[in-house]
């Protein structure tokens, strides 16, 4: 029945996350409990002190002015990262990031802490995932355990596997990771006017990609990408921010660094930025105190100023991409706009020069990801056999050498799946074990990559020093992920590897937390479960009161006060019991009693009927009084 | 090769349609490991030529993609998925060799029996004292001269790939010096491929600097 499951599609944005679904028809977005407009999560979580979860997604964000320490927002930010590489990052954020484990200092994976828990990036966003699944699970009237889930094209190895782990722990098979301006060529690319040499141009609020691709007899073929995983619109926001800042400082002595206030700016930037796509100029006023008022006019002039070196970093990335993938800007022939950001018109301006035409702005730029990760689900589904997806790495992935350089195996914008060996001996007699620090990145030394991890070659049979040759495969597979096998070739013995992610959780913490995840869904089901049997429960005892009204004078005074006694009863346990079996026996118990007045009521309306006109039909007289 | 063609079975082994590729069956999508006999021409079933075809690479290499990529073997076994995903990675290995001039002359070379970079580091005759010479005008260049370095470098480069192509196909049944000489040709493309590099990160004419 595995295949008759629908495989969804889930946009995990930085600041919003939507879900989507393809057939036949094409992909549509899947909405929220509030309806058809109700189709982007904001990618919020809210916590009480303890760490329990609280709200999740709108109602979150009205909650981050009150709540900024346990209101968690950009979580993914943070996906693969860890703390060390996060310190420009840091105090942009209100709440606290420490490392998930203080007592290994070989891994370091920036956590969020809330009360005296940490959870993990991982997490978070499973949260998301999850109501976002719980969505799609109402579209369909039944469960939802295939995904796919988009990545920023040039998400390394560890975010894409945090990734992948939020999956594991929201109940997620993540059948596919796709990267994000893929996915947008796949939902634009549909339709098959489209076809031809095509540029994803994709800001969103924290990251930034681009792609270039040929999409021909539907087959789309990434020929390059570049990017940078931590640019985006929430950094034209800081710049706001900062200018605030520093001019309420200038003019009222009051430096601002409480996270209330903190936030309260974030959200005001945020407006202002999203009124100079519009306008030419836009308002700011903030009670500083003491009835001391904080106002000016923001210039989109001014703005575009702030925000011209960010947009510069994106051009430089366009035109790395273009060289690697041996284009011209007139070979282009569109450039597709994609994330939030690119309603900025600065945005649009510069890359209309760069690519030498007019941007293709027609697509929604906040929905477009989530559309084709749903066409990426119904290719894996087999219901769209015509389109296939050919992408690249976005990283060059190599090992440390001696000497702390990076020897690269694999380079950036080779066509994925990829593959490469390298044979590795030993330096003592009888040493069994090998260890090897992978790294992605392009600088030639080990320190300015990033280490995705320690690689431990074990169970290698012992033989003097040098002799062993262990062959290493490193294979990136479609998902962008990194497969390491082993095997000692005079043995041929299999050598088993064992991974320590620098930035990411073991396979055993990912199960311990998907686990963890399950029993938070059983109680949830179990106060589900709990609040249907009490609501079955209130509807029995109603309806008994009332045959009591229009009946009980047919019975014993007797029958009556057990009744009413036995009414009482339940009632009371009801409200101290938590436990819905045995409340439902006790329903069960109370409805036997209530037989003989229920046959007694059954009589007299039947003979009530008889004597009646018969303008009432019998079976709706049943209900009323039965 | 024809002996070692035999060893690649004709029809598949399940559907018994016949085989037109040697690692998937076209009928019923059966995978079959890349047989040891088989090398990257025969994998993407193109004829064994440096001036091979290119169109045909392409089609080819599109063609077999649509039938052996992971993602049509989605939610199959994962031993499918497993073997589905390890000969996309030796088939786009093979493509991305045939597809350069410079790596698909390296690979025959080595198929050859050549000497390998490790092997033979040598260049051809003056090459070293020519590319530092270069090198030194490069350091006084201004926008103007650096183009005109490009382009030069880039004939250069065209020349010697010229070379490397008409001596490739007859790599097999050539003599240890002529492997030899191939080799010292191949290495030569690195240094142009180096300077070339460094010349495209400084200012350059746009035309040229898209060739760099």
């Amino acid at each position: 029945m595995k295949d008759a499951e629908p495989i969804i599609g889930i946009d995990l944005g930085t600041t919003n996350s939507l879900v989507a679904y393809a057939d036949a028809a094409g992909p549509r977005l899947i909405h929220g409990p509030l309806g058809d407009d109700d189709v982007i999560l904001p990618s919020v979580v809210a916590f009480d002190e303890n760490g329990d979860k609280m709200t999740i997604g709108r109602e979150a964000r009205a909650h981050a002015v009150e709540r900024p320490l346990t209101t968690i927002h950009s979580i993914k930010r943070l996906m693969g990262r860890g703390v060390a590489d996060m310190a420009d990052e840091l105090s942009h954020l209100p709440y606290r990031v420490e490392s998930l484990h203080d007592d290994d200092e070989n891994r370091d994976i920036a956590s969020v802490v809330i009360g005296n828990n940490r959870l993990s990036p991982p997490e978070i966003s499973a949260l998301y995932l999850r109501t976002l699944a719980q969505w799609a699970e109402r579209h369909f009237g039944k469960p939802v355990t295939r995904a796919v889930i988009t990545v920023p094209a040039h998400f390394d190895d560890a975010q894409r596997q945090a990734t992948r782990d939020a999956g594991s722990i929201a109940g997620l098979t993540v059948e596919r990771i796709v990267n994000e301006p893929t996915a947008a060529a796949l939902a634009y690319g549909l339709d098959r006017m489209n076809e031809g040499t095509i540029a994803v141009y994709d800001l969103g609020g924290g990251t930034f990609d681009i792609s270039l691709l040929t999409i021909e007899d539907g087959i789309f073929e990434v020929l390059s990408t570049d990017g940078d995983t931590h640019l985006g619109g929430d950094d034209f926001d800081r710049k706001l921010i900062a200018m605030f800042t520093t001019e309420i400082h200038e003019q009222f002595g009051v430096d601002i660094n409480t996270p209330t206030i903190k936030q309260q700016l974030r959200t005001l930037a945020e407006n202002i930025k999203i009124r100079l796509s519009e306008e030419e100029t836009a308002p700011i006023e903030i009670a500083i105190n003491e009835g001391r008022v904080y106002q000016r006019i923001v210039t989109r002039d001014e703005f575009e100023g702030m925000i011209a070196p960010f947009v510069d970093r994106t051009i430089e990335a366009c035109n790395r991409a273009m060289k690697a993938a041996g284009k011209r800007a007139d070979d282009i022939d569109k450039v597709v706009m994609v994330g939030g950001s690119t309603r900025v018109p600065f945005v649009r301006r510069r890359v209309g020069e760069v690519f030498d035409t007019t941007p293709y702005t027609a697509l929604n730029p906040d929905q477009v990801v989530a559309l084709g990760a749903a066409v990426q689900g119904s290719i894996l589904a087999g219901t769209q056999r015509d389109m296939l997806l050919l992408d690249v790495t976005p990283l060059s992935l190599g090992i440390e050498t001696l000497g702390g350089a990076m020897g690269k195996l694999l380079a950036a914008n080779v066509r994925i799946p990829c593959q490469a060996s390298e044979t590795f001996t030993t330096f003592q007699d009888g040493q069994t074990a090998v260890k090897i620090n992978v790294l992605q990145g392009e600088r030639e030394l080990a320190k300015d990559c990033r280490s995705l991890g320690v690689f431990e070659l074990r169970d290698i049979p012992p033989m003097p020093s040098g002799i062993p040759k262990i062959e290493v495969t490193f294979l990136i597979d479609q998902n962008g992920i990194l497969n390491v096998f082993a095997k000692e070739q005079r043995s041929g013995r299999a050598a088993s590897v064992q991974i320590i992610p620098s930035h990411g959780l073991t396979r055993e913490e990912v199960k311990q937390r998907e686990t963890e995840a399950l029993e938070h869904a059983r109680e949830d089901m179990a106060a589900h479960h709990l609040i249907d049997v009490r609501t079955t429960l209130e509807f029995d005892l109603n309806k008994a009161e009332h045959m009591i009204e229009r009946f009980g004078h047919l019975v014993s005074v007797e029958e009556r006060t057990k009744l009413a006694h036995g009414i009482a009863e339940i009632r009371a346990f009801a409200e101290t019991s938590n436990d819905p079996v045995a409340i439902n026996e006790k329903r069960e118990a109370f409805n036997r009693m209530t037989i003989p007045l229920a046959e007694v009521g059954m009589t007299a309306s039947l003979q009530e009927q008889d004597t009646s006109t018969g303008e009432v039909s019998g079976p709706e007289k049943a209900s009323r009084s039965g | 090769m024809a002996s070692q063609d035999s060893t690649l079975p004709a029809k598949c082994l399940k559907c018994e349609t016949d085989l037109s590729s040697p690692i998937v069956c076209e009928g019923c999508s059966t995978l079959y490991p890349v047989p040891k006999a088989a090398d990257y021409f025969m994998l993407l079933g193109v004829e064994r030529a440096f001036s091979l075809d290119q169109d045909k690479l392409r089609a080819s290499f599109r063609a077999l993609s649509r039938n052996i990529h992971p993602d049509r073997f989605s939610g199959q076994p994962p031993e499918v998925m497993a073997m589905a995903t390890r000969l996309s990675a030796e088939m786009n290995q093979a493509y991305a060799t045939l597809e350069d001039p410079a790596r698909r002359a390296n690979y025959m070379l080595e198929l050859a029996g050549g000497p390998s970079a490790a092997d033979v580091r040598d260049v051809p005759g003056n090459l070293l004292a020519e590319v530092m010479m270069i090198r030194e005008e490069m350091e006084e260049a201004d926008r103007d001269d650096r183009t005109r370095i490009c382009e030069s470098l880039l004939a250069q480069r065209a020349d010697v790939l010229d070379q490397i192509g008409s001596l490739a196909d007859q790599l097999a049944t050539a003599d240890d010096e002529t492997k030899t000489n191939f080799r010292k040709l191949l290495n030569s493309i690195k240094y142009y491929d180096n300077l070339l590099n460094e010349l495209a990160e400084g200012p350059l004419d746009s035309a040229v600097n898209e060739r760099a």
